[in-house]
């Protein structure tokens, strides 16, 4: 007996098994319960509104209860409620309102059309929900109808340009997920924000079927964010699917399908210009002419890897719901290809919720969601490689056997169809996720909500490859070589595989105490605990083959089709982290004219040493609403404002690795004795076992103004949010070599402003019209970064110093080119310049121009981001336009600077200095002088861009005229998206990769954003 | 009502008992997180037999591997600068080789950095060694400790030589740091690096073996130790304490000259009777470019476009050298490999037009082994770092520039020891050298210095040291080269700013 009492607890200290014990507590609890609504009376009423006309789908709640239902077609509900109850009855577009039941068996309710019905929204915080209008913090909600209808199939690419403050930078690449920073960079370590997705504390949605989701709120301030401290430095972006709406059963399909173009080819020279070019380099340099003799083609490389690719995004759903129970299904499916050749995506989604009214009081609901995706992998770098290829090659000359490039870059540059071709299908990536939640939740007392959940999230992703036989290759002779074909026979067929595993548990227990003191005080207390496990694991291989050649069929692609004694390199390993959180929060209204927040969360995490494992966040936020003052009574101008501020601390411990506290040993430092190697493990860095997170403390104030009869609305919001103790590794002046030392050192500051506007209005009966814009602009600043010594984190184009913005380019100012000797002579030069090089400033004024000459040329990052919609209604027909924009930040074109070998020359060469007069901006076409390949102003162009990112025209049937109609609703559409970019950026697009804070903004290869035109349907039986 | 109050009390109660139970199972274990699938310094299961430290020390080995120290920066900053490479690869390929090609170095040129990294990382290593052995509170046995202690501190010393040789004015880092207020460390003047460099050696060779079990072929041994040293004296022209080293390494009984000179090179001539000390590196079918291997080779191979791309093909014998060569000494067809080829390779290729007309002969890989690894860029190749030959060229000169009857007699036999071994029986070239004048000998010394280590680290640091840099590099053609500025490299910008200007600028940048 005692040694099962002893399995027993081992057992309860398990996560399955600390699962089952709540779920039978809950069960328990639920039979203890079951007995209090013996006072029930049987209410039918009617909803009409205040024009009289009956009103369906109202939504009619027991207030302190889940009980609720919804009304018919006319307007009428059937409900049991105890005698002595309210009813909450709420409707889109209406003023909701509270109704003593007082025993009557019948109610007739008038609702009156809302005046501010934005501000009586509800809005998902943190463990909870609350009124917009009683919000202190900064947050944004994008309904999901408004990426639903987009032809993107990762959900948060589509709220680019729709946020104040938000900052999105999207890939081309099928199914990628964008890069998102909310209010600026503020960490030298990944800027990523926290995903919640009905609770559950994520990374990435790239599971969600975007035309399944409820609402997206974007939480910006400390006041918002701090409920979940640790996790939340870099800002929260809470995800709500979709729901059965209470007595309801719809049936929607929502289907779009599109081409995808590349709408921005990168200019470079053809073939005549590339033989007139590089004949004038190769002159420059005195070196020989070269023999073109064989290379009489004219390739558009870029024409060779892109295509017209095809998109497809369908969603059904099903939703039902009755007095006891609701249910919800979302199948969805989306396939898009890329339009570099051969690059695919597909995902496969399955979503089941369910929730059960047991009693009025108590609710027990469960989901899981299944999410299946393939990817055929686009290859690498021949991006580039369609810029650097020489035009003069032509492509194949049949199956296998393709043409080299000749030999100024032969051995650095491939044939990029070659390289495509080669790579076809030889990657299969797949992964399977599952996740999904248990809940209850019990009202008490009237005033008490606890509810409990359990999460889980498990992800299994797996890789196949093959590494085929190269191709035949065809070199041209050039002057005394002759023509022949080449093969590298020292290749060998190979197969890999690679299988990663995630686990992911959390569980959040919550208590809320909700109430409506005398005297106009409204107290709302939220009590939490919660804790979150991460888990994991991968193994892989791969075998060569060194004496068959396995076949090019995905059937051969496992490892043992390679017997065992090949070479081959297999890999393992593991990691996890768990933490612990205790929460808190008090929402104080008076008279909804005063509001107060505070919030506090407690946080443990695994992934620090135990001295230094728990730390505590907090927030407060107060707002004002002086429209309900009775010295505003008598103002016209304003309908509704609101002064809001806050101030909090939260942490950023997100993405930051599990084991710091523990030296991370490299055993890659082996050694090697004649040809026997030996295992040596050393430690990667110096650790500080003192390190901790990094703290963000910001400050937010600001206002929100509705005007104008409502019409028109403004939001105002200014912060200041600094990031403390920034976690680094950082190189010791030469003393310490190349080891790093990893501390926690620096601060960074970004400073803003956020304008979000929006108006509207209707015109006669049929045509309505809404505007809304929003701007933002974020200063950076590194406001410390090491006292002692200089501390940079620099890769020689990027610098982050303190005193600078994070990240910035750092190089010489070009002010010109030197014409002539004579006026080389009078102006500052390097000793090795010489007429036709780059003239450059002398930032010091020495007289000469040497490294200290080099200064502040820019940041790659956006000061200023806007974006806008216009929308359009006359009867069925519906027009958006989406606009969205950046400006403020320089994009440095590193794929131009490439000295390793002769790459094709972009148009800008054409206007190459050729003698004195000719330009004072392209240098010399001489790849050897290395003073031109400096880094300065002249890699560097503007980033700014303005961009129609959606215009989207449909019609919506009127089905309320034929109630035989079998749809309940039925809307078409055709939409464009990414239609037109203005920029002055050369490359495929001016969404270069910002996702590494100190290294980025380099166009190297960017893979592009295309421009998609699509067709859609959506419909609700 | 009071229903309603029993059931909360039982609501809270469970409540309470639940939230109890997740609290106290979780707490106390639920944080603590070891990491998984991997060892820490207080888990790490040490080899029986094998000492404490050794996964330490293998370390500072494997730092020599690197990039930064062995590899790029290293061929331009100890060849690509002297009279007998040219940078190689094509004309525009890689600035910052031009600047090593042509002078001057700016300060900004990435290679001096990576230089200055990698030597100051291996020697963190190393002084984390000496840390550990210091700390040890186990019984490690005495010996146990000094070997360590000795290994570091031979690795140590050779990664100042290098860096006094590169920079000059260094700053002098005896522990491990780990307080960023004490890390910036102001630089030392040469002869106090010198004299650190000589107790770190004279230490080594006082407790290493001669030489190690064969499966740890290729570990420094006190044979090394000495014949760096030898080499530290003859910077610091102490003739006689040169001289002395030197003989400790040649009276031995270790090394000889039986390796024919065109085998020594190859992989066939790694750590051979000849091998005093050279960076091992390893390549399989498995680890065909990775950090077991070294890319030294690599950067230098022969830049072919197919079968003959061997690599990126920098570090090419300059004509000055081609020329240098005394008619029909065999060494030089061990040292150039011609493109086109004028005759098939040892291996019997045929190498067609390449971008240079030459390539550095002693990184050629055989294809044997090539096809074996299954890749053709040579990251197996060990790169020799002192050799027997070597080690009697240093006793020549110091011998000859002691003087004396006896001492010339002495330089002049060692010196014919070298020549004898390039002849190969073959009298009818490169006749004995029988001047006993000391101007002539120390030319013919000097002369072959130049075409027995041609390509091998130490021509642009011997300019220097014979005081003929600026003539020979003027010579040759490098009319950029300022005296009293480039014979030494100029302190990497970077370390400069890092340092807040503690660290100062060589003179003349």
């Amino acid at each position: 007996m005692k040694q099962l009492n002893s399995n027993q607890s081992n057992y309860l200290r398990t996560w399955q098994g600390k699962l089952l014990f709540f779920i039978l507590t809950a069960f328990s609890l639920i039979g203890f319960t079951q007995k209090s609504n013996a006072q029930n009376i049987t209410i039918t009423g009617k909803v009409i509104s205040d024009s009289g006309q009956a009103l369906s789908g109202v939504s009619v709640a027991v207030r302190g209860t889940n009980a609720g239902t919804a009304t018919n077609t006319n307007g009428e509900f059937t409900l049991s409620a105890p005698a002595n109850g309210t009813l909450t009855i709420s409707h889109v577009g209406f003023t909701s309102r509270t109704v003593p039941i007082n025993n009557q068996q019948t109610l007739t309710i008038t609702l009156s059309t809302s005046a501010v019905t934005a501000l009586e929204q509800v809005v998902v915080v943190g463990y909870g929900t609350q009124r917009k209008r009683d919000l202190t913090g900064s947050i944004t909600v994008i309904s999901g109808d408004e990426v639903a209808n987009r032809p993107s199939v990762n959900p948060v690419s589509s709220l680019q340009g729709k946020v104040a403050g938000l900052t999105i930078v999207n890939s081309g690449q099928a199914g990628a997920s964008p890069t998102v920073r909310i209010r600026g960079v503020n960490s030298t370590n990944n800027a990523d924000p926290l995903y919640v997705v009905d609770g559950i504390l994520q990374t990435n949605i790239d599971y969600l079927n975007q035309a399944d989701i409820e609402s997206i709120e974007v939480l910006k301030d400390p006041s918002s964010i701090a409920i979940y401290g640790l996790q939340g430095g870099n800002g929260v972006i809470i995800i709500t699917t979709k729901r059965a709406k209470r007595g309801q059963t719809t049936v929607s399909f929502q289907a779009n399908v599109g081409i995808q173009k590349l709408n921005n080819k990168v200019k470079v020279v053809d073939a005549e210009g590339f033989k007139t070019l590089f004949a004038r380099q190769l002159q420059n340099i005195g070196a020989a002419p070269f023999d073109f003799t064989n290379y009489t083609a004219n390739t558009d490389w870029q024409n060779q890897i892109y295509r017209t690719a095809l998109i497809s995004n369908n969603s059904l759903s099903v939703a039902n719901s009755s007095e006891k129970s609701t249910t919800y299904f979302n199948i969805g499916y989306s396939n898009q290809q890329g339009i570099l050749k051969y690059d695919n995506y597909k995902k496969y989604i399955a979503r089941l919720n369910q929730e059960i009214h047991i009693t009025n009081n108590i609710r027990l609901g469960g989901e899981i969601n299944g999410f299946y995706w393939q990817q055929n992998p686009p290859v690498g770098g021949v991006q580039n490689g369609a810029l650097w290829a020489a035009p003069i090659v032509p492509v194949k000359a049949g199956d296998g056997v393709y043409y080299s490039m000749p030999s100024f870059q032969r051995a650095q540059v491939g044939n990029p169809v070659a390289a495509i071709d080669l790579e076809n299908g030889n990657t299969l990536n797949s992964g399977y996720r599952v996740t999904g939640n248990v809940f209850a939740e019990i009202k008490f007392l009237k005033s008490f909500t606890w509810k409990s959940t359990f999460y889980t999230d498990l992800g299994f992703n797996q890789t196949r490859g093959y590494g085929s036989l190269p191709f035949h290759f065809i070199n041209f002779g050039e002057g005394a070589t002759t023509t022949d074909t080449s093969y590298n026979n020292l290749a060998h067929t190979s197969v890999n595989q690679s299988q990663t595993l995630y686990k992911t548990y959390q569980q959040d227990h919550t208590l809320t105490f909700d109430k409506n003191l005398k005297g106009g005080h409204h107290l709302t207390v939220l009590a939490g605990f919660s804790t979150l496990y991460h888990y994991n694991e991968f193994t892989n291989g791969n075998r060569t083959d060194t004496s068959l050649n396995i076949p090019k069929n995905s059937i051969f692609w496992y490892l043992n089709t390679a017997q065992q004694s090949n070479p081959g390199t297999f890999g393992g390993g593991a990691s996890e982290d768990a933490s612990i959180s205790y929460l808190g929060r008090v929402n104080y209204a008076f008279q909804n004219r005063y509001l107060l927040n505070v919030t506090f969360r407690r946080d443990g995490t695994s992934k620090f040493s135990p001295s230094r494992q728990w730390g505590n966040f907090g927030s407060v936020g107060v707002g004002w609403v002086l429209t309900d003052e009775n010295f505003m009574k008598g103002v016209s101008w304003a309908d509704f404002l609101k002064l809001k501020a806050s101030w909090g601390t939260v942490g950023n411990g997100l993405n930051i690795g599990n084991y710091l506290s523990y030296p991370a040993l490299n055993n890659a430092n082996v050694g090697i004795f004649g040809n026997n190697i030996y295992t040596s493990v050393v430690a990667a860095y110096v650790p500080d076992p003192n390190l901790h997170w990094e703290t963000v403390e910001g400050k937010d104030a600001g206002f929100e103004l509705h005007t104008l009869k409502n019409k028109l609305n403004l939001e105002v919001d200014f912060y200041d949010r600094k990031t403390h103790d920034i976690l680094t590794t950082i190189t010791l002046p030469g003393a310490s070599g190349n080891t790093g030392y990893f501390t926690n050192l620096g601060t960074i500051d970004n400073k803003g402003l956020e304008i979000s506007a929006g108006w509207k209005d209707r015109v006669g009966t049929d045509f309505s019209y809404s505007v809304n814009g929003n701007f933002s602009v974020n200063t950076n600043k590194v406001e410390s970064i090491g006292n002692n010594i200089n501390f940079q984190i620099t890769n020689g184009i990027n610098l982050t110093q303190s005193g600078y913005s994070i990240g910035y380019f750092y190089g010489y100012v070009q002010t010109g080119i030197y014409q002539t000797t004579a006026e080389l002579d009078k102006t500052p030069h390097m000793s090795s310049s010489a007429p036709g090089d780059i003239s450059y400033k002398d930032v010091n004024g020495d007289g000469k121009i040497d490294q200290n000459d080099r200064t502040y040329l820019g940041t790659p990052f956006p000061k200023y981001n806007f974006g806008g919609t216009i929308a359009m209604g006359y009867r069925g027909f519906d027009l958006n336009v989406d606009l969205q924009g950046v400006a403020g930040n320089k994009i440095y074109v590193a794929r131009r600077t490439a000295t390793f070998a002769t790459l094709n020359y972009e148009v800008n060469r054409l206007n190459a200095w050729t003698a004195a007069g000719t330009t004072n901006v392209e240098p010399i076409l001489d790849n050897t002088r290395a003073n031109n390949y400096l880094f300065s102003s002249y890699w560097l162009e503007p980033g700014d861009y303005f961009r129609i990112r959606t215009l989207q025209l449909g019609y919506t049937f009127n089905t309320s005229r034929s109630k035989n109609s079998a749809f309940k609703m039925l809307r078409v559409y055709i939409s464009g998206q990414n239609l037109a970019t203005f920029t002055h950026a050369t490359g495929y697009t001016p969404e270069v990769p910002v996702s590494d804070p100190v290294t980025a903004g380099a166009d190297n290869g960017v893979y592009p954003v295309p421009a998609i035109y699509s067709f859609g349907v959506n419909v609700t039986f | 009502m009071r229903r309603m109050n029993n059931n909360f009390l039982l609501i809270a109660g469970f409540s309470i008992v639940l939230l109890g139970g997740i609290l106290a199972g979780c707490k106390k274990d639920f944080l603590n997180r070891i990491p998984l699938g991997q060892y820490t310094t207080n888990n790490y299961p040490y080899p029986s037999g094998g000492g404490p430290y050794d996964q330490y020390v293998f370390a500072a080995y494997a730092g020599l591997r690197t990039w930064e120290t062995s590899v790029f920066g290293f061929v331009g900053a100890v060849s690509i600068r002297s009279d007998d490479a040219d940078k190689g690869s094509t004309a525009a390929d890689a600035p910052a080789q031009i600047e090593m090609d042509n002078f001057p170095v700016t300060p900004t040129n990435g290679l001096t950095n990576d230089l200055w990294t990698g030597y100051y990382g291996v020697i963190t290593k190393c002084n984390v060694v000496l840390d550990q052995v210091a700390r040890d509170s186990a019984n490690t046995p005495e010996p146990t400790k000094n070997l360590a202690k000795a290994e570091a501190r031979f690795l140590r010393g050779y990664s100042y030589f290098m860096l006094v040789r590169l920079f000059g004015n260094i700053p002098l880092v005896d522990t491990v740091l780990t307080n960023v207020g004490e890390s910036n460390i102001s630089q030392s003047a040469p002869a106090a690096v010198y004299a650190f460099i000589e107790q770190d050696l004279q230490y080594a060779a006082s407790i290493l073996p001669a030489k190690w079990d064969v499966k740890y072929i290729g570990r420094a041994t006190s044979g090394a130790a000495n014949g760096m040293l030898a080499k530290v004296y003859l910077y610091q022209k102490k003739w006689g304490q040169a001289m002395a080293a030197a003989d400790v390494v040649i009276g031995s009984g270790v090394y000889d000259l039986n390796t024919p000179y065109d085998k020594i090179f190859t992989e066939d001539g790694e750590n051979s009777s000849e091998s005093v000390f050279e960076i091992q590196a390893y390549a399989d079918a498995n680890h065909k470019e990775d950090s077991y291997g070294v890319q030294y080779a690599n950067v230098q191979g022969v830049r072919g476009t197919d079968w003959n791309d061997l690599g990126w093909g920098f570090n090419v014998p300059s004509a000055q050298l081609d020329a240098a060569y005394e008619p029909g000494d065999p060494r030089k067809a061990s040292t150039i490999l011609y493109a086109p080829s004028t005759a098939p390779t040892k291996y019997g290729e045929v190498f067609p037009v390449e971008p240079n007309p030459r390539y550095n002969e002693k990184v050629y890989t055989n294809p044997t082994v090539r096809a074996a690894v299954g890749d053709r860029f040579g990251w197996w190749m060990n790169i020799r770092i002192l050799r027997y030959a070597d080690v009697l060229l240093m006793y020549a000169e110091a011998a000859n520039e002691l003087g004396g009857a006896a001492n010339t007699d002495s330089a002049l036999s060692k010196l014919e020891m070298v020549r004898a071994r390039a002849r190969n029986g073959n009298n009818a070239i490169l006749p004995a050298v029988t001047t006993t004048d000391q101007g002539e000998l120390r030319t013919a010394i000097q002369h072959e210095r130049r075409i027995e280590l041609a390509m091998e680290h130490e021509r642009f640091f011997d300019l220097v040291r014979w005081g003929i840099a600026a003539n020979v590099l003027h010579a040759a053609g490098k009319t950029n080269f300022t005296p009293g500025r480039d014979e030494l490299l100029p302190i990497p910008q970077t370390q400069i700013d890092l340092s807040k200007g503690v660290l100062k600028q060589n003179p003349g940048y």
